[in-house]
């Protein structure tokens, strides 16, 4: 196993940093983070310099001996997640209750598919719970209806410019805060070595365009017989968005202009030429080629998972906790397949996103972050603010954003960038360091309150009118963009 | 004898010449007893379809709180049947409710009829044959999900080592063969309950008058259908309704397995309500829907109810 193509990650990572940073920085939030230093190697010369005392820090926010009660909702681990990241989670759990003994604390964990539903089924009947972790793209919708309580770093003791510009654009709605960021990743590339050889590939070389991919995938399928890439098109499923939106980006695409520089979410570009050429290299792939699983319309990632570590699917966009996935599947695989298990891990690489047809790269800038309500959507009418504040920080610390992100994600904190466990993080997580090459081309979701309709379901849409023939990906394009105006306008149905 | 008569007949009279109030009056006790199930019925059912009723006049954006809803009249209505795509999620909604009720229906009474007779291994087949049915619908529908795999599904991989086809067959992830995909593993969860209910129903053949056809000289056939057939109706229409009202109301299976796609072609009215309440939020809209797919549910259980009439009269008759 080895971090492949990192010179050459810098080196573009130095090519788009201008537009990265206007990218991950917004005028609203004071001092920006200079995102062209965060380099693999920035992080590891930062990596267990500082220490810092999550118990003290908190209790200064709310005392140690506070008493109160707190409902908590939160994207909790899914069938996806490595079993490293439920211990932490456990751990969390333990530790907090430890730490404020008298804050009576009921928890509920989601996955990422059914919080939304849930979260806000019961906002319509005023039963929300005091707070909720809610993925990225969930914040302003929320928000901008009035459900959320202000809330910024600074109310729980940190600093806004401890925070990725980016993430936090994620949780600001008309110049205000409405949430912290806990966690922010961006996903990479990952392919079988030993796949790309028997096919007639340089085992160490992964595509460098999305046209590569497609060629690729079609030379894998027709040498092989078996998958190129692991397309997924599943609609009302979050991995969709975060495996079509990089290449759609990459080709120079977009919803709207959100991978551009001072997105102004006016222009609906789903129809673009740029737009239909992502869709048709999609198309391309699963129909004219057949180099992709059929099942991919029905497929998420975590089925893919099992197919990749089968050593039937060559390559796919893989989100940075994988590798322990695979890890934790192969220890569960017995004799034979143990084996060939083990013989896929061995030949996994990891690279960067590739780019579209004129260099450029993207991926989406994902994560979650945690929000306090207003006491008329919570069960019961009231929230205990200080229960509520013990929790943001504890959950937003430096340890705790780095532990519960440990495995598949970045801390939100950027202090957790420093603390001891991302120095034992790094030298435990393989392919970390290219996950993190990865940063500076992350483009967030659009910050509109309509953006999980947009992602969740027309975005899937699209490409399943595409990929079955039910629509040309002409007709597709414009029938997603149809649909987009009339989200955004109100009509339609 | 006649004075007793008389007392009947002008209790009878003095009844009929009541008014509802004074009826209600008199049975105020049998009220009494109703009473916490209409209070609960009251809460739970009336509120809710009064309140899907009132919301199905609105118009509630994406972007606003439910609170801040519009009225529209029967705007929602109107662009609900100008719609294409509920004209092609009310056809998926009626091939779905038809066939999975008719051939599941077919497949019951088969497998009762074969049940009834005495033959070794019977209970056995009998257990074997309702775990369908008593599984969890949402285990099941991710077990069926895995065997149609489009790629590694055990359905697929047996036809192609086979040499029948020369790859696995695209059961869900085509817009063609979805519903009928879906279709089959509906039956298969539903058979069991028609054939249970049509064993019950078989109990009530009478020995003698099967025994007294055959002597008098009357084939498998005629018994079946002159005798046994008739006896069987009752319970037959009850089981059909039953059966027609749960897939109309029908969630897990489809969303589970494909949440409606591929392309939409295996949405069926509660999946798609559900898509457009939770996942779009279009409240008002997915309450319009709601109110057909309540007057077609209740037409369904009007006749229902007059069936199940029907057959305490039969009952009372004999």
């Amino acid at each position: 196993m080895r971090n492949y193509q990192l010179g050459r990650a810098l080196a573009h990572g130095a090519v788009v940093s201008a537009l990265a940073v206007s990218l991950m920085t917004t005028s609203v939030l004071g001092q920006s983070v200079d995102i062209s230093k965060w380099s693999p190697e920035y992080v590891r010369s930062i990596a267990g310099t500082e220490e810092f005392d999550t118990a003290e820090a908190c209790g200064s926010v709310t005392p140690l001996d506070y008493e109160g009660k707190l409902t908590f909702w939160y994207q909790g681990v899914f069938e996806g997640d490595p079993d490293l990241l439920r211990q932490y989670y456990k751990d969390f759990f333990e530790t907090f209750r430890a730490t404020y003994p008298n804050i009576e604390l009921e928890e509920q964990a989601l996955t990422y598919n059914d919080l939304l539903d849930k979260f806000r089924t019961a906002l319509l009947g005023n039963a929300g719970p005091m707070m909720v972790r809610l993925q990225i793209l969930g914040g302003v919708e929320f928000a901008s209806k009035g459900y959320l309580q202000e809330l910024s770093p600074e109310d729980v003791g940190w600093k806004t410019e401890d925070f990725w510009p980016g993430a936090m654009k994620s949780v600001m709605w008309e110049g205000k805060a409405y949430g912290i960021p806990t966690n922010n990743e961006t996903m990479a590339f990952i392919w079988n070595a030993d796949i790309f050889e028997r096919a007639g590939l340089d085992p160490e070389k992964p595509p460098a365009t999305w046209d590569d991919v497609v060629a690729y995938s079609k030379q894998i399928h027709d040498n092989l017989g078996i998958a190129g890439y692991g397309l997924v098109a599943r609609k009302n499923a979050g991995n969709t968005p975060y495996r079509f939106m990089p290449q759609l980006w990459g080709y120079g695409g977009g919803v709207f202009d959100e991978a551009r520089e001072n997105p102004s979410y006016q222009a609906i570009e789903l129809n673009s030429p740029e737009s239909k050429r992502a869709l048709q290299a999609s198309y391309d792939m699963y129909v004219r080629d057949q180099s992709v699983p059929v099942s991919a319309l029905t497929n998420q990632q975590a089925d893919n998972q099992p197919l990749f570590l089968a050593g039937q699917v060559a390559m796919m966009i893989s989100h940075p906790s994988d590798y322990n996935v695979m890890l934790d599947l192969q220890a569960k695989a017995t004799g034979g397949d143990a084996e060939k298990a083990q013989a896929v891990i061995d030949n996994m690489r990891y690279g960067q996103i590739p780019t579209g047809p004129d260099g450029r790269r993207a991926v989406v800038f994902g994560g979650s972050n945690i929000h306090i309500l207003n006491p008329e959507y919570v069960d019961g009418g009231e929230v205990d603010e200080q229960a509520a504040k013990a929790m943001v920080c504890f959950w937003t610390s430096p340890e705790w954003s780095l532990k519960m992100a440990y495995a598949g994600s970045n801390p939100g904190n950027l202090n957790g960038f420093k603390t001891k466990w991302m120095k034992e993080r790094l030298e435990t997580i393989k392919f970390l360091d290219v996950t993190t090459s990865m940063l500076p081309y992350g483009v967030p979701f659009p910050a509109l309150p309509e953006t999980p309709e947009i992602m969740n379901i027309i975005i899937p849409d699209m490409l399943q009118n595409a990929l079955t023939g039910a629509m040309t990906v002409d007709e597709a394009a414009e029938d997603a963009a149809e649909k987009v105006r009339n989200v955004t306008s109100g009509e339609g149905l | 004898m006649n004075a007793v008569t008389d007392h009947a007949k002008s209790s009878r009279a003095g009844i009929q010449s009541e008014n509802v109030l004074q009826r209600m009056w008199r049975q105020r006790a049998d009220y009494l007893y109703v009473l916490p199930a209409i209070v609960v019925m009251l809460v739970v059912i009336a509120y809710p379809v009064y309140y899907t009723i009132e919301l199905s006049f609105f118009k509630t954006p994406p972007g606003l709180q439910l609170r801040d809803k519009v009225f529209i009249g029967v705007d929602n209505y109107s662009a609900i049947l100008s719609s294409e795509v509920f004209w092609r999620v009310t056809l998926n909604t009626v091939i779905w409710t038809l066939a999975s009720t008719l051939i599941a229906f077919v497949l019951g009474f088969g497998a009762a009829l074969a049940l009834h007779r005495d033959f070794f291994g019977r209970g056995v087949l009998r257990a074997i044959l309702i775990i369908p049915w008593v599984i969890s619908a949402v285990a099941a529908s991710y077990i069926w999900k895995w065997i149609y795999h489009s790629d590694f599904g055990i359905i697929g991989i047996v036809l192609v080592q086979l040499g029948i086809v020369d790859r696995p067959p695209n059961f869900i992830d085509s817009v063609g063969t979805v519903l009928p995909s879906l279709i089959v593993v509906n039956i298969w969860r539903e058979f069991p309950f028609a054939m249970i209910m049509l064993m019950a129903g078989l109990q009530t053949v009478p020995d003698q008058l099967l025994r007294a056809a055959q002597v008098d000289g009357a084939s498998a056939w005629q018994r079946f259908w002159h005798v046994t057939f008739p006896y069987l109706s009752g319970v037959s229409t009850v089981t059909i309704l039953l059966l027609a009202v749960a897939n109309f109301n029908s969630f897990i299976i489809p969303w589970i397995m494909t949440g409606g796609g591929p392309s939409n072609a295996s949405h069926i009215w509660i999946t798609h309500i559900y898509e457009l309440a939770f996942g779009r939020q279009r409240w008002g809209v997915a309450a319009a829907y709601s109110v057909l797919l309540f007057i077609i549910v209740m037409t369904l259980g009007y006749f229902y109810v007059r069936a199940l009439s029907g057959n305490e009269r039969k009952e009372n008759r004999a």
